[in-house]
């Protein structure tokens, strides 16, 4: 089949969807609805599996399929085409958000099934997907920008679904609010790149990038690689426009798995990937990048330690391994970051629907404290879910531990990495592991503290499908990335599929030197068993002696309620931006708006209305005056004859 | 002085100073009189000119016809109640008045300036004799200004008519007591 | 000072004729004696315009308007005929012929009308008349 009908197939599939269940929105049917948004993902699916295959038979040096279907912009010098392109980035990329993404629509079915607004719900879903395939497969960054802005606006659209409640209503905004200012970094970022390379296409500008790394903060790739990574944090939810992730709990649990776990919280990393060579000629905007990463992914992490509400947990669990994507892109580890995000994706979705299925079961009940020992009635969620949290604290032979060790290794390793990084990854691991033990633990494992009414249940078959599927993904997914020193001991010795596939498109950092065996060997061996340690104590803590944990937040008294509400920082921001900035707004309504346009427009009135007025009396009726009016006029044009 | 001269300056007195009675006179029958006696004054001006013929007409038109025509009007009215001649407010009659002054100050300062700047540009002048001046005046009349002669005459007519209708007991605004 | 056509009188001045009548005939500018030009006659016009003018602005009797307005006229007329006679061209003579069956016409028609008004509302004081206010 062309390239074209697939790329055709494969991008529209989904905006049919959107299409179909928007025009019938009132129907109830989760099954119709369900049906054919699911329906949709896959064709997308399937055709993103056949331009794939059609991938693998072309030599390593031109992997790419790439279709242009209309000239979108042209002005002047810029000629931007509706371009799309899948090569080794994209093509991993657009399987995993078509893939993941099917899965969810079809827990989706099951899970919305009694909600009214589930017509809705299924068109934003594939709405969705429409713009996360446009993002994914852009092969400009305008285009790219397309899809990034409509991914934000169906995040909005999701999260407050229920926008009859206010406070949900609420997160939505604020999702959509800090993404903006992301996106306006964005902008600024496009416009830098854009007046120096003048292209904006992803190949050429590749190719257009200096050899020698530039030193400048505010040279044009210095500076457009930052204000793209800012948007970059805006919408992959690093420090400072995290904020809004956590809020965006509100919305349903499958779109907190598809959204802002596997699919569009990711695209900041994958924008980075994709642009690797501009990245590595800007090592200050990677200083920056590596330094927000960890930062964000030590103190997300920090934060997850102390949350109760079971979506809030794995909200700031995402944010936390989101860092680890960008610390991985921050010292040159492109490899990595792509790989650790293909291997989130899947635990992490995982991890979500399996809460979705105990939320489900708990009818709508969140709070960890008000669960345990749920083993024994969700047998199945509890047994993907447990393969979830093996991979996400990196046990092997789990996926996690691949990626994740990956990068704390080039954290530690790369030119442009340092021990701090390091450090900081060590320690948000160990939190990791703590955290998501505990989680299991208040959840599935120890004494039951469920409410006597409720009689939690397995969820149906197609909630239980997607979990399995994902379950086995989380083991086995990390099998295309080996590193080589693992690999060399194995029989058959596996080399790095993943590193290998993609060579021709993402550049190693100058100066990266092969990396001693032995160091690399203990640095792993003491993540995983520091990890298992961390994992033993949270066990312990919270199956064994509940009490204990209690009097340990309590000896930390003011540090711990500190952690607990997320450091403060919304009320910080609510002080130093939002309320100024309102206040500002009122002040500017008030005095400029009100007192003096307004004014101005009633004075101007005012003054023609008075002119008016005036005119008006000259017409008084008396005839005599008229002739006056005529004399008067004969002699002041005489006088300028005359008097010229 | 030549008689020329003094023949004119007897006249113009005569003249403005007929005006100026017709003017601020206020008796309406008194003002209609010294128009009469101006309209003479202007054709024994038109006499000095030379204009003769129009000396005749201006005497049988306006200082005949016009004129009777006006005190016909007058007499028509029986106008007890004339308070004052001039419209009331001190300002606005200055104005009025200041206005007429410039204009005619304008108009004096345009003719000596202009009239000045002639070389002694000289012309015969129409002959003094009635007959020839009469002559040219027929006979351009009748073909240089032939048109505007025949729709004179349809406007007289037209005239006439209109007059009557605007002025019948039951006619024209259709007037009522 | 606007450029003032002088090409006729400078046309009339170079014909042959002209030349001869010169010296006799001093009928223009002011000269040291008394003698009367065309500006005498001009000003004499312009003097009676504007008092007719005064009286169309000034007086209250519609009638006495009209008069005011034949004063103008005439004014007008006056002006013509000096024209006419001190540039030797007839055409000046016809234009007063207009004018007075114009002026004549005009004044039959305005007194016409008074009388109707006067008919209806007993007055000819056009300070009753201000309707047409805006």
């Amino acid at each position: 089949m062309s390239p074209q009908l697939l790329f055709a197939t494969l991008i529209l599939a989904p905006l049919l969807g959107f299409l179909i269940n928007g025009a019938r929105y009132r129907k109830h049917s989760a099954e119709v609805a369900g049906g054919i948004a699911t329906g949709a993902a896959a064709i997308s699916f399937i055709s993103a599996l056949a331009i794939f295959f059609q991938l693998l038979d072309l030599p390593a040096e031109e992997r790419r399929v790439a279709v242009q279907f209309f000239d979108w912009i042209r002005v002047a010098d810029l000629k931007i085409p509706a371009g799309f392109v899948i090569d080794q980035i994209s093509g991993i990329m657009i399987l995993v958000v078509t893939g993941v993404g099917s899965l969810i629509h079809l827990f989706s079915i099951s899970y919305m099934h009694h909600d009214k607004g589930v017509a809705k719900y299924f068109a934003y879903l594939n709405l969705f997907l429409f713009n996360m395939i446009l993002l994914v497969l852009g092969d400009s960054l305008p285009v790219m920008f397309v899809g990034w802005e409509g991914v934000g606006l169906c995040s909005y659209l999701l999260i407050g679904f229920w926008f009859t409640d206010k406070e949900k209503a609420a997160a939505g905004m604020k999702a959509f609010v800090t993404n903006r200012i992301g996106d306006a970094a964005f902008i600024l970022g496009m416009f830098i790149l854009f007046l120096h390379f003048g292209t904006l296409n992803f190949q050429e500008l590749n190719r257009m990038v200096p050899v020698d790394p530039s030193l400048a903060w505010f040279g044009p790739i210095g500076l457009g690689t930052l204000l793209l990574f800012i948007g970059a944090t805006g919408k992959s939810a690093q420090i400072p426009l995290y904020v809004w992730l956590p809020d965006a709990m509100a919305g349903p649990t499958p779109v907190s798995a598809l959204i802002h776990a596997a699919t569009m919280v990711t695209a900041g990393v994958y924008m980075i990937v994709r642009m690797n060579p501009l990245f590595l000629a800007a090592p200050n905007t990677m200083m920056v990048i590596a330094s927000i990463g960890a930062l964000t992914a030590v103190m997300a992490a920090s934060i997850g330690l102390t949350q109760w509400d079971i979506k809030k947990v794995l909200a700031y669990s995402t944010v936390s391994q989101l860092g680890y994507m960008f610390l991985a892109c921050g010292v040159g580890a492109f490899g990595a970051a792509l790989f650790h995000l293909m291997t989130h994706a899947f635990f992490k979705a995982l991890m979500f629907l399996g809460s979705g299925s105990v939320i489900h079961a708990m009818h709508e009940e969140q709070d960890i404290r008000k669960m345990g020992g749920l083993k024994k009635y969700m047998p199945v969620t509890h047994l993907t879910f447990l393969l979830g949290w093996l991979a996400i604290i990196g046990m092997p032979p789990f996926a996690g531990f691949f990626s994740k060790d990956e990068i704390l290794w080039m954290a530690f390793h790369s030119p442009r990495g340092h021990i701090l990084f390091w450090i900081l990854g060590f320690v948000g691991a160990l939190m990791t592991a703590f955290y998501m033990t505990r989680l299991m633990a208040l959840t599935f494992w120890g004494e039951s503290r469920v409410d006597k009414k409720i009689h939690p249940h397995e969820s149906p078959l197609l909630m239980k499908i997607p979990l399995i599927v994902l379950a086995l993904l989380s083991v086995v997914g990390g099998w295309i990335g080996v590193p080589h020193v693992i690999g060399s001991l194995l029989p058959g010795e596996p080399h790095n599929i993943l590193e290998h596939w993609l060579e021709p498109v993402v550049k190693s950092v100058p100066g990266m030197e092969a990396g001693d065996p032995t160091l690399e060997w203990s640095l792993m061996g003491a993540s995983v068993f520091f990890a298992a340690i961390a994992a033993a104590v949270a066990y312990h803590f919270y199956v064994r002696n509940p009490s204990q944990p209690k009097k340990i937040a309590e000896a930390l008294g003011g540090f711990y309620r500190l952690v607990f509400n997320k450091y403060r920082i919304d009320e910080l921001y609510a002080a130093t931006l939002i309320r100024p900035l309102i206040k500002a707004s009122q002040g500017l309504w008030f005095y400029v708006d009100v007192n003096f346009i307004d004014k101005a427009t009633f004075v101007t009135a005012d003054l023609v209305r008075g002119g008016g007025l005036f005119v008006r009396g000259l017409q008084n009726g008396n005839i005599q005056r008229y002739a006056l009016y005529v004399a008067f006029g004969v002699v002041v044009s005489l006088s300028f004859i005359l008097l010229r | 002085m030549s008689m020329d001269s003094f023949l004119f300056w007897f006249l113009a007195f005569i003249t403005i100073a007929s005006a100026v009675t017709v003017v601020t006179i206020t008796n309406p029958i008194y003002s209609a009189l010294a128009l009469a006696m101006t309209m003479v004054g202007v054709s024994a001006i038109f006499v000095t000119l030379g204009a003769y013929f129009l000396a005749g007409v201006q005497l049988i038109v306006y200082a005949g016809a016009v004129t009777v025509l006006f005190v016909m009007v007058l007499m028509l009215f029986d106008l007890k109640h004339e308070l004052s001649a001039f419209s009331r407010g001190q300002i606005s009659g200055t104005i009025k008045v200041a206005t007429a002054a410039a204009l005619a100050g304008l108009l004096i300062g345009a003719i000596v300036w202009t009239v000045s700047g002639f070389e002694r540009v000289v012309s015969k002048p129409a002959a003094p004799d009635s007959a020839d001046g009469m002559r040219e005046l027929s006979h351009a009349l009748f073909t240089k200004y032939v048109f505007g002669f025949e729709v004179l005459g349809i406007l007289l007519l037209i005239i006439a008519v209109g007059v009557v209708a605007l002025a019948r007991a039951k006619g024209g605004t259709h007037a009522q007591r | 000072m606007p450029n003032v056509d002088t090409s006729l009188a400078a046309e009339a001045l170079a014909r042959p004729e002209t030349q001869t009548q010169i010296e006799s005939l001093d009928l223009i500018a002011h000269s040291a004696t008394l003698g009367v030009g065309l500006s005498h006659y001009l000003i004499l016009s312009a003097i009676l315009f504007v008092l007719g003018m005064i009286g169309v602005l000034m007086r209250r009797n519609a009638i006495v308007m009209l008069m005011s307005i034949e004063l103008m006229l005439n004014a007008v007329n006056i002006s013509f005929v000096a024209f006419s006679r001190f540039q030797n061209l007839i055409d000046g003579q016809i234009m007063v012929f207009f004018v007075m069956t114009i002026a004549a016409a005009e004044a039959a028609v305005g007194l016409a009308i008074l009388v109707a008004i006067f008919k209806r509302f007993r007055e000819v004081n056009i300070r009753f008349f201000e309707h047409l206010r805006g």
